[in-house]
């Protein structure tokens, strides 16, 4: 499993090292009763504070993601079903960041639902005005 | 537009146990006023950063608790001793990287210099120190007046954590460092902190290299704490708050929260306010604002917003 965090992310980096597990159960590299790093592995490659990962780790147990076994170390409880509970919750959290950007920008909720459609979609005006024909 | 107004972030951190206390601390230089009344609490296995201007007092205050330092007024404890009284004993018990990087005994081979560290702490870890040493890449052969600027820094780490002390006081610790051996340094402390408890407190400029593994904050200026503080809180109360306002608008009156600072032209402004979040975001929109974003402050941007407002203030 490979845990990304960005500083210049909103979140607090407990927060993001939380997503970032329910992103690998959801993703699929990661499975019940896979071993996760531990503390001291994760602190050391993210250098971050070991108790910011404990926090992360504990926080997930609260939420029933991973079981954490005394001198074993940590891993994915055996009975998460990614798809029922992690896959909507991670969804949120996406939209939720979403949402924020748009406001920042200015958007509303309608304006987004309709640019990612056609971004879906590969809709041919999703480049905006111009920027295929700047190119050329 | 701007528009100050008193922003006073909390100073006390409750009970305990603390690892350092200082108490209505005082210190003089003459007619300059060192330290001047200061009130710090470092929490037992805390990584507190000290961040300040220049001249703020940072390293006469980390000198203070190390012993080298002999205050005027006030009290100081350090793992419960007074450095003024015990200083050999508590200097035992520290693990220090001070400011200046050249050596007391210059002339000695860094291997003859960390045998001499050996014997003056009890508890040096060996095994821990080689790897230490191989790690930073550190020649025993070379005397210390050789070494540069980042190869003594190295030095001094090594020289601070090899003994797995109960507090380290790391004064620019990453002062002098190349982007490789800082990356490898901040690997090295996450690592410590898991293997042994520790208590530490940075003092530094930089306060965005060692940020991931702070977890409390202590603002100085001019010899006094402007607040000590968990980074958590510092991230959940101080906020900036981007909106949009009607032309000619004149202000929310009565915010829910502190405003630190306020700036912006015309129609949209910024505002980094101390206070609940939801409380100042109703306050705002009530008054006409359309929020748009809300965010948290690196600790460097909190610092720089809470400095500028005492500077104005003075001047």
């Amino acid at each position: 499993m490979k845990i990304r965090l960005s500083h210049a992310d909103g979140r607090p980096l407990y927060v993001q090292i939380m997503d970032e597990v329910r992103s690998g159960l959801v993703r699929g590299t990661l499975r019940p009763e896979d071993p996760l790093p531990s503390v001291r592995e994760l602190s050391s490659s993210l250098r971050v504070n070991p108790r910011t990962v404990s926090q992360a780790y504990a926080a997930l147990e609260r939420d029933g993601v991973v079981r954490i076994r005394h001198g074993k170390g940590t891993f994915v409880a055996p009975g998460v079903r990614p798809d029922e509970r992690e896959r909507p919750r991670l969804a949120r959290e996406v939209a939720r960041r979403a949402l924020a950007d748009a406001s920042r920008n200015g958007l509303a909720l309608g304006d987004l639902m309709t640019a990612l459609r056609e971004v879906e979609g590969g809709d041919p005006h999703q480049d905006g005005d111009g920027r295929k024909e700047g190119g050329q | 537009m701007t528009d100050i107004a008193m922003a006073a972030l909390p100073i006390d951190l409750g009970s305990g146990p603390f690892a350092v206390t200082t108490r209505a601390l005082a210190k003089r230089f003459g007619a300059v006023r060192a330290l001047d009344g200061l009130d710090l609490q470092v929490p037992e296995g805390a990584v507190y950063v000290l961040v300040g201007p220049n001249g703020a007092g940072k390293s006469t205050l980390i000198r203070t608790i190390m012993g080298l330092v002999r205050y005027q007024a006030g009290a100081v404890s350090v793992l419960g001793r007074d450095p003024a009284d015990r200083g050999a004993e508590v200097r035992a018990d520290i693990g220090y990287v001070p400011e200046d990087y050249r050596f007391g005994y210059a002339w000695m081979t860094v291997g003859r210099w960390l045998e001499h560290e050996a014997v003056y702490h009890p508890s040096w870890d060996a095994e821990y120190a080689r790897e230490l040493s191989t790690r930073y890449e550190i020649d025993r052969g070379r005397r210390c007046h050789t070494l540069s600027k980042g190869q003594s820094r190295r030095v001094q780490l090594l020289a601070a954590l090899a003994h797995r002390p109960p507090l380290l006081l790391l004064d620019e610790p990453t002062d002098g460092l190349d982007h490789v051996v800082r990356d490898e340094t901040l690997s090295i402390l996450s690592e410590h902190l898991a293997d042994s408890p520790t208590t530490v407190v940075i003092s530094t400029h930089r306060v965005y290299e060692v940020e991931p593994l702070v977890d409390h904050v202590g603002v100085l200026s001019e010899g006094r704490l402007l607040g000590q503080l968990p980074r958590d809180e510092l991230r959940g109360s101080l906020l900036r708050y981007w909106a949009d306002v009607p032309e000619g608008w004149s202000g929310p009156g009565e915010l829910g929260g502190r405003v630190v600072k306020r700036s912006g032209a015309a129609r949209a402004i910024e505002w980094t306010v101390w206070g609940d979040r939801d409380a100042v975001t109703r306050g705002l929109s009530e008054a006409g604002a359309a929020v748009r974003e809300v965010a948290p402050l690196s600790v460097d941007e909190a610092a720089v917003a809470l400095l500028s407002e005492t500077g104005r203030k003075a001047s």
